[in-house]
């Protein structure tokens, strides 16, 4: 067997120059760069409470969808993912296709929202939204894009008020939280999340950004910014890649009943699946989701698996069930190129087939 | 005749410093500013130094490891094939889990240990920590309760030492095992035109081979207990230091976090009474004006057939008068009118 190792020593003396000749010099490039603005698609807040607010996405030109789309993010991070900047922008490209776009944004609650619950949140805050922007359009009904933990929100809100939403959409969203594969899930199951929630009272966000980096520390604590020193000397690079890292670490803090009832029901019990689930006094039962769904996933999740979200299939009680696997990782299905040309189009074709 | 290597390792010595010395004092400039490498989790609380250098820490090591790899003069006679050397090697990224897991030291997170042995001295400098009884001594006397109090955060702290001394044990494995996953994945690269040519392809390798191997050992039974094990241990240390920290402020008059916590879920009851009964009424309102509209539909109904039978009364009084009813006659006079015309 030959060495593997083919170094040419004058090669790896000018690699190792290289490198420290990018590192000093990206020093000037990172000078005045400050912080990178992400949300700029134009918008207007039409319902807020407490710390929530609906904004009502603004695109050049005017909807030609008849039914609203609502987007409702995880309560982890913001959903500013779904809008980071203009070319790579899930928010802008449902606008160009002609869909009329809301969002939820939850805010990011403090001590006084220690004890807001699921209930609170999905036939609370969920409900009155969706009932907002009914009422603005005089509908009985909306569309729901659900991502991420948010998917798995859209999935118990419509099990609960199956008639105030006419299709849903979920993205990388988790349905079965026990899937061999899942390591958030596997590490929580020996957690005692009473303790837990009792000692830290909400979550802090930079617990929970430490926990996802771990999920991959070398690679995402270091790998990453060895291969940042390569893209100093680019600054249009350099903004996406700081305009990521805001995205990544301005995170909200978990209220803590919330956070308390989330672990144990869906993570721990794996509840939604079991069918027993029951958020405030109602059960949450996915058989009473008889819209129709489509279910995206990314094949390279590492948080959401694959088989966590495509158990929906499973589940469901719709017979208009529709899946699309998406090439590519958890952030890459709203960021890279490849989601700039499929996610939008095939949202908005799904949608146009049946409204 | 002068070595080239050693003088360009010298010139590339110098380069470095004055590099990283470049961005310490750049960063340490601008303090108002976001940290352009905002990498890392940062605290108020931590001084400055000391954040920046965590957020260099792993860059550093890959600078290191660069000089060192570049140093050694790999080449045919490589031995990658023994771990030791390979170890030996890759001696840069040693501990590269602690190595990397230092830049995410947080209070929030895993970094208890020096939260709790700046705990300790304060207790210390309070002259709280004098005599503590160990947890094996039976606590008496008008100090018993803070005895006890004392015994329990001991008996936590040293279980939560423990538990972290069976996770870092586990992350060695995981290096380990790294080193092993690295020897496979190069084997892969042996033949001619896969072979690995540059430092970084190197590294990018070996950082595929580290992750495969802790994934593995992430996803293991031992590792979900230790790891749940440690978030346990962590969270009752903490839940005793605010047990004691609320005692002192019970007894210097300052609001505790129970207090808080107990004022908070009240006024989280009483947002919720607030939007059930907002929301019943406005059911309640549109189910008064549902009535108050059936009422006035009865009414007018009513109405409508007390007229008809009023009408009818009096059609039945005309009739009997000449034998027409009084639409018959308005017809007949309307009649006559346009014959008039």
């Amino acid at each position: 067997m030959q060495n593997p190792l083919h170094f040419d020593p004058q090669q790896a003396f000018n690699e190792v120059a290289a490198f420290q000749r990018k590192l000093a010099a990206g020093l000037q490039n990172l000078r005045g760069l400050g912080e990178q603005d992400y949300a700029n698609t134009p918008r207007e807040a039409v319902y807020s409470e407490d710390k929530l607010t609906v904004w009502h996405m603004k695109g050049s030109n005017k909807p030609t969808a008849r039914v609203p789309i609502l987007i409702v993010y995880a309560l982890v991070n913001t959903v500013w993912m779904t809008d980071l900047q203009e070319d790579r922008s899930l928010v802008r490209n449902l606008l160009e296709q002609g869909e009329d776009v809301y969002l939820i944004d939850w805010g990011y609650p403090d001590g006084a929202d220690r004890w807001l619950t699921l209930d609170d949140y999905l036939n609370g805050y969920l409900d009155r939204a969706v009932d907002a922007i009914r009422k603005r359009h005089a509908l009985d009904a909306i569309n729901l894009l659900g991502i991420c933990q948010g998917g798995t929100f859209s999935l118990c809100y419509t099990a609960m008020h199956p008639e105030k939403v006419k299709n849903l959409v979920t993205m990388v969203t988790p349905v079965d939280f026990c899937t061999p594969d899942n390591m958030l899930s596997h590490w929580v199951q020996s957690m005692d999340v009473d303790l837990f929630v009792d000692t830290l009272g909400n979550v802090p966000a930079e617990l929970m950004n430490w926990v996802y980096l771990m999920l991959k520390p070398l690679r995402l604590n270091q790998q990453k910014y060895v291969s940042m020193i390569e893209i100093l000397d680019n600054p249009v690079e350099l903004k996406n890649f700081l305009r990521m890292e805001r995205w990544i670490f301005d995170s909200p803090d978990q209220a803590g009943e919330a956070f308390r009832e989330f672990i144990k029901a869906f993570f721990q019990q794996n509840r939604l699946i079991k069918g027993d689930l029951q958020i405030g006094r109602q059960p949450v039962d996915l058989g009473m989701v008889t819209q129709p769904v489509l279910n995206i996933y990314a094949t390279q999740d590492h948080l959401v698996p694959p088989d966590a979200s495509r158990a929906l299939q499973r589940h469901v009680g719709t017979t208009d069930y529709t899946e699309i696997a998406f090439k590519g990782g958890h952030i890459g299905i709203y960021v890279s190129g490849r989601a700039q040309r499929e996610v939008a189009p095939s949202i908005h074709q799904w949608l146009r087939q049946r409204t | 005749m002068p070595d080239q290597a050693t003088d360009f390792m010298k010139d590339y010595q110098a380069f470095a410093q004055q590099s990283w010395d470049a961005w310490m004092r750049y960063m340490q400039q601008q303090p108002g500013q976001a940290n352009p490498l905002g990498f890392g989790l940062g605290y108020a609380a931590m001084p400055q130094d000391d954040l920046l250098t965590r957020s260099l820490a792993n860059l550093k090591a890959y600078g290191n490891w660069l000089q060192q790899a570049a140093g050694a003069g790999l080449g045919q006679s490589s031995p990658w094939q023994q771990p030791a050397a390979m170890q030996a090697f890759l001696a840069a990224f040693n501990q590269p889990f602690p190595q990397a897991m230092a830049g995410l030291d947080s209070a929030s997170a895993f970094g208890l240990e020096h939260q709790w042995q700046a705990w300790l001295q304060a207790m210390q400098r309070a002259g709280m920590a004098a005599g503590v009884p160990n947890s094996q001594v039976a606590a008496f006397g008008i100090t018993r309760e803070f005895q006890l109090d004392q015994q329990a955060l001991q008996a936590a702290m040293q279980n939560y030492a423990q538990v972290n001394a069976r996770y870092q044990g586990l992350l060695q494995q995981v290096n380990a095992q790294g080193i092993a996953k690295l020897q496979e994945l190069l084997a892969q690269h042996a033949e001619p035109g896969k072979q690995v040519q540059s430092l970084k392809a190197l590294y990018d390798l070996w950082v595929d081979a580290m992750e495969q191997a802790y994934a593995e050992m992430a996803l293991s039974q031992e590792f979900r207990e230790v790891f749940g094990a440690l978030t346990n241990a962590q969270m009752q240390v903490r839940k005793l230091q605010q047990q004691q920290t609320e005692q002192m402020c019970r007894e210097l008059g300052i609001p505790t976090r129970s207090e808080v916590n107990s004022l908070g879920e009240r006024v989280q009851q009483l947002r919720r009474d607030l939007k059930a009964r907002e929301q019943g009424q406005s059911a309640s309102d549109t189910s008064l004006v549902d009535t108050l509209q059936s009422e006035i539909a009865a009414l007018k109904r009513e109405l409508a057939a007390s007229k008809v039978a009023k009408v009818r009364s009096i059609e039945r009084q005309a009739s009997g008068e000449n034998g027409k009813t009084p639409s018959q006659r308005t017809k007949a006079t309307r009649s006559a009118a346009g014959k008039r015309k």
